[in-house]
C-alpha cells in the first residue's frame, strides 16, 4: 500500500471508552445509578440509619409513611418487633451485597481459573470437567443446608455455599470461551514467537476471555443474591437479629395479611437489585462483547 | 555448502481415537517421509490440493506440532531434538506468516504491543528503544508510524497481513514459513504482499518455505517447487523446469487445472478425476494411482521412490514417459477464436480510422 493510499480516510479514529458507550444506553444508565445508590447505602448504612436496626420497641407494625396512619418517625414503618424497617433495609442491603459480592468473587475467580486451565492444558480438561460435573449435581440450596448443618447458621456458610455453587457454572462458561480462543490462529502465532506459557496464558488467552467471563459473572451476581436471599428465607443465613433482606421477607411472612409492608418492602428491594444487576450485565455484554461490536 | 534448512524423513501421523476408552483406531497419515533442503535466501514452494498435508509440513518444520519422526535442522541446529527452553530461543530464527490475517493477530493487543512482544522477548530491543524499533519495522513493511496505536480490527485485510509480516520479521529470522499468506486476500492486495515478501527477501536474505495452492503466485515467487500429494513429495524441481516439463502425472494435472487467461486453451483442460483419497487409509502402491490416467498394474502394488530424472526428483514409475507426452503449452488458436479475433481487429481498425 502506498503512502497516498493511507492518508486522509485512514487517519486514526479514536474509539470511545467502554464505560462511555455503556452510559449511552438509558436503561443501563438508570440501572448503574440505582446500583451505585444501593452501594452507597450499603457502605454508609451506620451513618444513614435513622434508628438502631436491632432495637425493638413497643410501636410494632407501624405502617409506612404513605399509609393513613404512617408517620415520618419510621418512613417505612416498623416490623413485628417494632424495629425500624428503613434502618433494617440499609443494614440488610449491606449484608446481602457482601454475601453476593464475596461469593461471586471467590466462586467466579476459582471457576474461571479452572475453566481457563482446562482449555489451556488439554491434559487437565477431562479431570476438571468431571469435577465440575460432580459439583453441578448439587443444588445450591441443598449444599447450603448441608453446610449450615456442619458449620452452623450464619453469613459465612452461606457465602461458602454460594461460592461453591458459582464455581461449576463459571468453569463451564470460561472453558467454552477459552476453547474457542485457543483454536484461534493468534495462539499459534504466540507460540511460534517462543512465548513462555505464562505470557501466552495471560496476554493471549486471559485477555481475550476476560470480558466475556466478566459479563457472565455480572449476570450471575443477580442469581446469587436471589439464592442467598432464598437461603436466608429458609432460615439458613444470617442469625437474628442481624438484618438480611431475605430473612426480613421471611419474618414479614407471619404478618402478611395485616401488615404486608414488612414482607413486601425487602422483597421489592431484592427484586430491584437483581433486576438492575441483570440489566447492567446485559448492557455490559452489548458494549464489551467483541462479537456484538461491529 | 550445506543448506540452511535440512528436512529429513519428516513424518506426522495423527492418531484417531474413538469410543469411551479413547482407543487408537487408526492414524491420519498427514505427512510421510518428506525430505528437502532450503538454502539461505531461497524460496521453496510447497504446493498441493487442500488436505494434502502442506500446512502440517509447515507447522511440523517449526515444531508447532511435534513430528512423529524425522529431523529438521536449521543452520546446523537440530530443531526436532531441542529441549523446550532452547526451542523457544530458536524460534527467533524461524517464523511463520499465517493465511488468515483476521485470526492470526491477537485482537486485544495493539500493533505496537504485537510488534514489541517478539523484540522484547528475544532481547532485540530494550524498553527505551522499542518504540523506535517498532516504527522502523512498520516502515519496512509499508505501514505508517501512527498505525502502532491501532488494534487489528481497525485495519483492512492487506494491512493486517502487513502487520503479520512485520511480526514475523521482527526477530530477523533466517527462515519464514509462509502458510498461504496471500490466499485470503484479493488479487491486487496479493500482489502487494508478494512484492513485499520478495523485497524483504532481497534485503535480509530470508529463506521462505512458501505453502500455496496458487500456481500463478508460486511461479512468480519460488526458486524451487515441491509438489505434495497425500502427505508425500511426489516431485521436486526448479520452478522453470517444473512448469516446462512436469514429470509426475499429478503435477501435470495441477498445472493443467490452473486457470490461464488464454481462451485457446479452454478445451484443453484435463482436471484430476475423483477426490483426494483418505489419509486414514492411503491407497497401496503409488498413492495417486486411483486418479492417474497412466496407472498400470505396477502402480497398484509398488510405491515409486523419489528418483532423479533430468534435474527433477520425481516419484513415478513412468516419469520419462510423462515428460514426453506433455502437451505443448501453446497451440494455434481454433478457427472460431481466429474469426472472433479478426472481427475485433477489424473493429479496432475502423475506430482508429477517423483519426488516421
Amino acid at each position: 500500500m502506498s503512502a497516498a493510499e493511507t492518508d486522509a480516510a485512514d487517519t486514526p479514529a479514536p474509539t470511545r471508552a467502554w464505560y462511555l458507550r455503556l452510559m449511552r444506553d438509558p436503561s443501563a444508565l438508570v440501572a448503574a445509578l440505582f446500583l451505585l445508590a444501593v452501594c452507597v447505602v450499603a457502605v454508609a448504612a451506620p451513618v444513614l440509619s435513622p434508628h438502631d436496626p436491632f432495637a425493638s420497641s413497643r410501636s410494632v407494625m407501624v405502617p409506612p409513611v404513605w399509609a393513613e396512619t404512617g408517620s415520618w418517625t419510621h418512613p417505612l414503618g416498623t416490623d413485628g418487633q417494632g424495629r425500624d424497617i428503613l434502618s433494617r433495609i440499609f443494614w440488610g442491603t449491606r449484608l446481602t451485597l457482601v454475601i453476593g459480592l464475596v461469593s461471586v468473587g471467590i466462586g467466579g475467580f476459582l471457576g474461571s481459573l479452572l475453566g481457563l486451565l482446562a482449555a489451556f492444558r488439554p491434559g487437565l480438561d477431562p479431570w476438571v470437567m468431571r469435577l465440575v460435573d460432580v459439583m453441578l449435581s448439587f443444588p445450591a440450596i441443598l449444599l447450603g443446608l448441608a453446610l449450615v448443618a456442619v458449620l452452623g447458621p450464619g453469613a459465612g456458610p452461606v457465602i461458602v455455599a454460594l461460592a461453591i455453587a458459582t464455581v461449576p457454572d463459571c468453569a463451564r462458561i470460561a472453558r467454552s470461551i477459552a476453547v474457542s480462543v485457543m483454536n484461534q490462529e493468534y495462539i499459534e502465532a504466540g507460540r511460534a514467537l517462543g512465548l513462555p506459557a505464562r505470557q501466552l496464558f495471560l496476554r493471549y488467552l486471559l485477555r481475550n476471555c476476560v470480558s466475556s467471563i466478566m459479563i457472565f459473572i455480572s449476570l450471575r451476581f443477580g442469581q446469587v443474591i436471589l439464592i442467598g436471599a432464598a437461603l436466608s428465607f429458609l432460615g439458613l443465613g444470617a442469625r437474628p437479629p442481624t438484618a438480611e433482606l431475605g430473612m426480613m421477607a421471611a419474618q414479614g411472612r407471619d404478618f402478611l395479611l395485616f401488615a404486608p409492608h414488612i414482607a413486601v418492602i425487602p422483597s421489592v428491594m431484592i427484586f430491584l437489585i437483581v433486576l438492575t444487576a441483570n440489566v447492567l450485565g446485559d448492557a455490559l455484554r452489548d458494549v464489551l462483547d467483541p462479537r456484538l461490536r461491529s | 555448502m550445506s543448506a540452511l534448512l535440512e528436512v529429513r524423513n519428516l513424518t506426522k501421523h495423527f492418531p484417531v481415537r474413538r469410543g469411551v476408552l479413547r482407543r487408537t483406531v487408526g492414524h491420519v497419515q498427514a505427512v510421510t517421509d518428506v525430505s528437502f533442503d532450503v538454502h539461505a535466501g531461497e524460496t521453496l514452494a510447497v504446493v498441493g490440493e487442500s488436505g494434502c498435508g502442506k500446512s502440517t509440513i509447515g507447522r511440523a518444520l517449526l515444531r508447532l506440532i511435534a513430528p512423529t519422526a524425522g529431523t529438521v535442522t536449521l543452520d546446523g541446529t537440530e530443531v526436532t531434538a531441542l529441549p523446550d527452553p532452547a526451542l523457544r530461543e530458536m524460534r527467533r530464527h524461524m517464523q511463520i506468516i499465517f493465511q488468515d490475517p483476521f485470526g492470526s493477530l491477537n485482537p486485544r493487543m495493539s500493533v505496537a504491543e504485537t510488534l514489541a512482544e517478539p523484540l522484547l522477548l528475544h532481547g532485540l530491543a530494550t524498553s527505551a528503544n522499542v518504540r523506535q524499533k517498532v516504527a522502523e519495522l512498520l516502515e519496512t513493511c509499508g505501514l505508517q508510524p501512527w498505525h502502532a496505536a491501532r488494534f487489528p480490527h481497525e485495519f483492512s485485510g492487506g494491512q493486517r497481513q502487513r502487520v503479520g509480516v512485520a511480526r514475523a520479521l521482527a526477530t530477523r529470522p533466517r527462515l519464514i514459513v509462509c502458510d498461504e499468506p496471500v490466499s485470503a486476500l484479493d488479487v491486487s492486495v496479493q500482489a502487494q504482499i508478494v512484492n513485499l515478501l520478495q523485497d524483504l527477501q532481497a534485503s535480509f536474505g530470508i529463506a521462505y518455505v512458501f505453502i500455496s495452492h496458487d500456481l500463478a503466485v508460486v511461479r512468480h515467487m519460488a526458486d524451487r517447487v515441491a509438489v505434495v500429494y497425500l502427505g508425500r513429495v511426489v516431485e521436486e524441481a526448479p520452478t522453470a523446469t517444473l512448469f516446462a516439463t512436469p514429470r509426475h502425472p499429478y503435477t501435470r494435472s495441477l498445472i493443467a487445472a490452473a486457470p490461464r487467461p488464454d481462451p485457446g486453451l479452454r478445451s484443453d483442460r484435463q482436471p484430476v478425476r475423483g477426490d483426494l483419497p483418505s489419509a486414514l487409509a492411503p491407497p497401496p502402491g503409488c498413492a495417486f494411482h486411483p486418479r492417474c490416467p497412466m496407472a498400470e498394474a505396477r502402480c497398484r502394488t509398488e510405491r515409486p521412490a523419489l528418483r532423479a530424472v533430468g534435474g527433477t526428483s520425481v516419484a513415478c514409475h513412468f516419469a520419462e514417459a510423462v515428460a514426453e507426452s506433455t502437451t505443448p503449452a501453446e497451440r494455434p488458436p481454433s478457427d472460431r477464436l481466429r474469426r472472433r479475433l479478426d472481427i475485433l481487429q477489424a473493429a479496432r481498425e475502423s475506430r482508429e480510422d477517423p483519426h488516421a
